[in-house]
This record gives C-alpha cells, structure tokens and sequence, in this order.
C-alpha cells in the first residue's frame, strides 16, 4: 500500500515586489515522514513555512493538505486540520505560564477540553522537558525554553505534520543532541517533520529527506548526503563564504 | 498523534493558588458595602459614586477591547449614545426607564454586530479613526429625528413620580448592578477558554492564529460585549441626567476618559482599569477647582504613564505576584509544588 500524500505544494510562487521568494515551486511530502530544508538566507524557507501554514498567501499555485485545498483557509483552521508550526524568532504569549501557553494550544488547535487537555498538556510537557517550569511566565524563560515552548505548542494541537524553523540556531551541542532526540521520538509517533535548519549536523541525524532551496526554487532533492554532494548546493555555500551566517554548519 | 500517556499521574491543575474564598468573600464585603452606601451617605456622595461607576464600566470594557482584543478603539461612544437613546425611545413607549437599561445593552449588542462587519475591515489606527467615525455618523442621524429632541436633546419621561432621595438611591444600585455586572462578565470571560484564548491573542496574535485561535471570532465577540457594556454606562448616564443630550453622550471625551483610565491603571489585566478609574476620579476631584491645572496634570501623568510606566500602575504591583482576580492555572505536582519561579528573575518584558 502507498504511503498516502500529506502536504503538496503545486506550481506555487510568491514574490516582494522585485524579490522572488517561491518560483513555480512544487513538493510532495508523505504522511509520516521527515523532510530537512536546508538553503541560504533569504531562499524563501521561512515563507516556504508561512505558505503553509497561513500566515502569507501564495501569489499563484496551490497548497494541498491531506488532498483538501488550502486555498482560503486561514491559519487558525489550518492548525485545527493538523498542522503545527514553530516560528525562528519564538513568539511566546510573555504574559502566561508555560502551562496556559501549552494549554491554549491543546484547547483551541487541538480541540480538547478540560481533562483531555490538561493530559495533553502533560504529556507534552514532560515530553518537552519544560514540566519543571510549567509554572513559570513565559517571559522569564531562557532561549532554550522559548525554543522547547515552541515545539510544545505545536505538539499540544496534535499536528499531523510539524514545521520546525530553526529551533536548533543558538543552542550548545549537548542541547541539540536532546532536541534531536525530541523530534524523532514525535515522528516515530507519525508525526511528519518538515525542519528548517541551518545547523546541517542536527537535520542529517533526523531526516530521511533533505531540499535544497535558492532562489525560491528546489536547487535539491534526495537523500541528505546525495543533496549535500550536488555541485549546485555544494557552490552556493561554498561560493557565500563557506560556513558563515548564510551557511550550514557542517 | 498525542504523546503516550503517563507521565500525567497525581498532577493536579487548580485554577487558584490560594482558595477561591480569598476572591469571592472580600469581594462580596465590598460590593455589600458599597450596596448600604445610600442608606447613610447623603445624595452627593452617592451621584459622585455614580459617575465612578460609569468610568469604570467604560474602562473596563475598553481594557477588554484595546488591552486584550487589540481593538483601540475610540469610538465607544457610539454605543454610549445608543444605549442613552434606547432608553429614551423605550421610556416614551412607557418603559420603565430602570427596566429599559439591560434592554439598551442587548440594542448595543445588536447594533455592534454590523459595525463589526465594517469596521473589523480596518487595522490599526485606521480602525480607531474609523470608530470614531461610526461614532459621528450615529450621533448626525439620532438629531434627525425631532421626537428625539434633535440636535437639543430630550428630557427622560418615566420618572416624575418618584421621590428624589429614592430615585437617587435606585440611580445608584443601578449604577452599581451594572459596574457589578461588567466586572464579574469580565472575570468570568477571562476565567473561560476563550478567556485563555484572548490572553493569547494579547500577547502575541500570530503566534495565537497558529495554536488555532479563531482571532476575528474571538475579537468580535469581544467588540459585542463591548458595546453592550457600553450601552449600559449610556443607559445608567441618561438615568442620573434625566434627559439625553447628543452632545454629551456621543461625545470623544468618553473615549478620552477611557484611554487614560486604561493607561494609567495598566492595560490587559482585570485589575488595572479598576485602580486606573480611582486614581483617575480622585485626581479629576482633587484638582477640579485649579481649572486648566487640571488638564495639565492629567495630561502629564498621561504622558509619563505612556511613555516610562508601559504596563500601568497595576504592572508594577503585579511584579510582587499581587492578583485580586487569579484567572491563570497553577499546576501542582504529586509530591507538593513544581519548581516555582524565581524571585529575581527579570520580570516579563514589556508587551508594546
């Protein structure tokens, strides 16, 4: 039996003015599975992320979701079919604790009420490792908490895919390694992870795919170390100053 | 697509750090304190306390649209004008005017409904500006109609049998219902998921949009029970007055008195619009003899709390953990607490 399509983007492009962002770009993703996107600054990955999630519209082209259209449907509703995002920058609600951050999640995304949600909310708190400060304002948290808050937002909607952008930038390795282990463990549940990372070492112990996005177009498709070895990919970020801001960390 | 189960044994969410009594009981105390205030103080005090009533259900219905919906609004006074004019409408038609104030909240609530559709269209500061434009456009149509007194106004029919010192004192347990009413539909809101939901939206829409919360819902609702709050301040105004004038009632001070109650007491929490109307109201009393003092110094305090006190007088009590109304949930572990907070951390950045 196939694997069944979970997200497709058809022929989508988006432009800012003169800055094009997504040129005719198509992707398939299957259920379950785990998808890396690596690219330089300003290759359209972040927006990559907004198209698919709501929070920008495509120019053209359409985004399909468990085979239903996106097309319209805003970002509250997208999260509510199951798909769950993480933004670079966390945007966490400052005001509340890490509890009430997870919990509005699992209510309104994930639909749950009362006990069913303050489960979830656990469950994804201990899962996160943040059951310790489930008490704390989000606003007193350290990066690595914002970051782990981010995921475990996604995760109390109960997404059926999970968009992860850079939630590994700015951490120690030993924090990575932890992470890491936190995303497998929520694909190994059927969870697709799509993640948006420049920190190459932590996306190829993760994914089975990996894209290579430039110029708002996939410059590479395949198995991580196959994307890796292309001489296209190879001479945009050796080509850009090698490893610096714009570059994998390899 | 749920995380295994397990790890939730012998934890316990309570909605309280302290018992509910804590809240319930002094409020109570309060509210009966200031209940038997007409059956001692004389009629000055008790018309004073009616105007602080008014201000405060404006500022607390503002505090919900600005500070928690993101909606500045500076047009509530649409709403001011509507719920005056519904009581006046309904005590012509021989409504007890007192009877008349719920229904001139539900006329708001009505009305605000197909102002939303139009004015939700707009972001920002053309929202405000486009609020206060509703605002103008009801205030030009309710002075096309003579029965309503037109451009001069009208007086209150309704109430010409009733003893002064009564009146007075039923003025004020109206004023009082209502400021009672709004306070604990304000609590009860934030207490509830959409409560939650709204917090969310306060601190950060995007964010709250990819969790799932419907905003333009949440907002809506917010702007309804808004304009009925509104509409009933309006309603308890034209009661004390004893006629309506259009001038008055739909006039920008209101959103003026709102914005700086708001500002003052601390934007986004229950409490702030509460400690923002007494400080707002002694200073106005206080300083009401100095004549043009009296704006200077309000509008400095104005400037100063924008400008180095973002989050209001309230935000720097709330850095001591102080809560009179606790809305949030405080998850207890099997064995006791989980880790609190510490104490010296940085307190939450400021929002704006």
């Amino acid at each position: 039996m196939p694997v069944p399509i979970l997200l497709e983007l058809d022929r989508v492009s988006k432009r800012f003015g003169q800055v094009v962002i997504a040129d005719d770009l198509s992707l398939t993703l299957e259920a379950g599975s785990t998808l890396g996107v690596v690219g330089p600054n300003g290759a359209g990955k972040s927006t990559l992320f907004g198209m698919v999630s709501g929070d920008v519209a495509p120019g053209s082209g359409e985004v399909r979701f468990a085979g239903r259209s996106l097309h319209r449907v805003d970002a509250a509703a997208r999260c509510r079919l199951g798909i769950g995002r993480t933004y670079q920058v966390p945007r966490p609600f400052v005001g509340m604790t890490v509890f009430e951050n997870t919990l509005v999640a699992a209510q309104q995304g994930g639909r749950l009420h009362r006990q069913a949600a303050t489960d979830r909310v656990l469950d994804v708190l201990s899962e996160t490792g943040l059951l310790a400060s489930a008490n704390t304002p989000a606003g007193r948290l350290g990066l690595l908490a914002r970051k782990r808050l981010e995921v475990a937002r996604a995760l109390a909607t109960g997404p059926k895919l999970l968009l992860l952008d850079e939630v590994a930038g700015g951490l120690t390795e030993p924090e990575v390694v932890e992470l890491v282990g936190i995303i497998r463990a929520v694909n190994a549940r059927g969870v697709a992870v799509v993640w948006i990372e420049h920190v190459v070492r932590a996306l190829l112990s993760t994914v089975d795919r990996l894209i290579c996005l430039a110029g708002g177009a996939v410059i590479g498709d395949g198995r991580p170390e196959d994307v890796l070895a292309l001489p296209q990919v190879r001479q945009i970020y050796l080509g850009s100053a090698g490893s610096g801001p714009g570059g994998p960390e390899l | 697509m749920t995380a295994p189960t397990g790890a939730s044994t012998g934890y316990r969410v309570r909605r309280l750090r302290r018992s509910a009594l804590w809240t319930a009981l002094p409020s109570a105390g309060v509210v009966a304190l200031l209940a038997y205030v007409p059956y001692v103080l004389e009629r000055k005090v008790t018309d004073t306390l009616v105007d602080f009533f008014i201000l405060l259900v404006l500022a607390t219905t503002w505090n919900m649209l600005a500070g928690f919906a993101g909606l500045v609004s500076v047009g509530q006074q649409a709403y001011i004008g509507v719920g005056a004019y519904a009581v006046l409408v309904l005590a012509q038609q021989g409504v007890n005017p007192f009877a008349a104030i719920p229904l001139a909240a539900l006329v708001c609530a009505a009305v605000s409904l197909p102002v939303s559709w139009l004015v939700f269209r707009l972001r920002g500061g053309y929202f405000a500006i486009g609020t206060w434009v509703v605002a103008e456009v009801f205030a030009l149509l309710v002075i096309r109609f003579e029965s309503l007194g037109g451009g001069t106004g009208a007086n209150l029919p309704g109430l010409d049998g009733f003893d002064a010192v009564l009146l007075g004192a039923m003025t004020y347990w109206a004023a009082l219902s209502v400021a009672v009413l709004t306070l604990l539909g304000a609590y009860l809101l934030l207490r509830s998921r959409t409560g939650l939901a709204l917090t969310a939206v306060r601190d950060n829409e995007l964010a709250a949009r990819s969790v799932g919360v419907r905003v333009p819902r949440a907002k809506r609702m917010v702007y309804l029970a808004a304009a009925a709050g509104a509409g009933a301040a309006g309603a308890v105004l034209v009661i004390t007055q004893l006629n309506v004038q259009p001038g008055n009632v739909f006039s920008v001070k209101w959103s003026a008195y709102m914005v700086f109650v708001v500002l003052i007491g601390g934007v986004g929490s229950l409490e702030g619009p509460i400690l923002g109307a007494i400080v707002f109201f002694v200073l106005q009393r206080a300083l009401a003899d100095y004549g043009a003092w009296y704006l200077i110094v309000l509008g400095a305090v104005a400037v100063v709390m924008a400008v180095w006190v973002r989050r209001g007088l309230w935000g720097l009590l709330e850095r001591f953990d102080v809560r009179v109304f606790p809305t949030g949930f405080w998850l207890q572990a099997p064995g006791g607490d989980v880790a609190r907070p510490p104490r010296d951390d940085p307190p939450p950045a400021p929002r704006h």
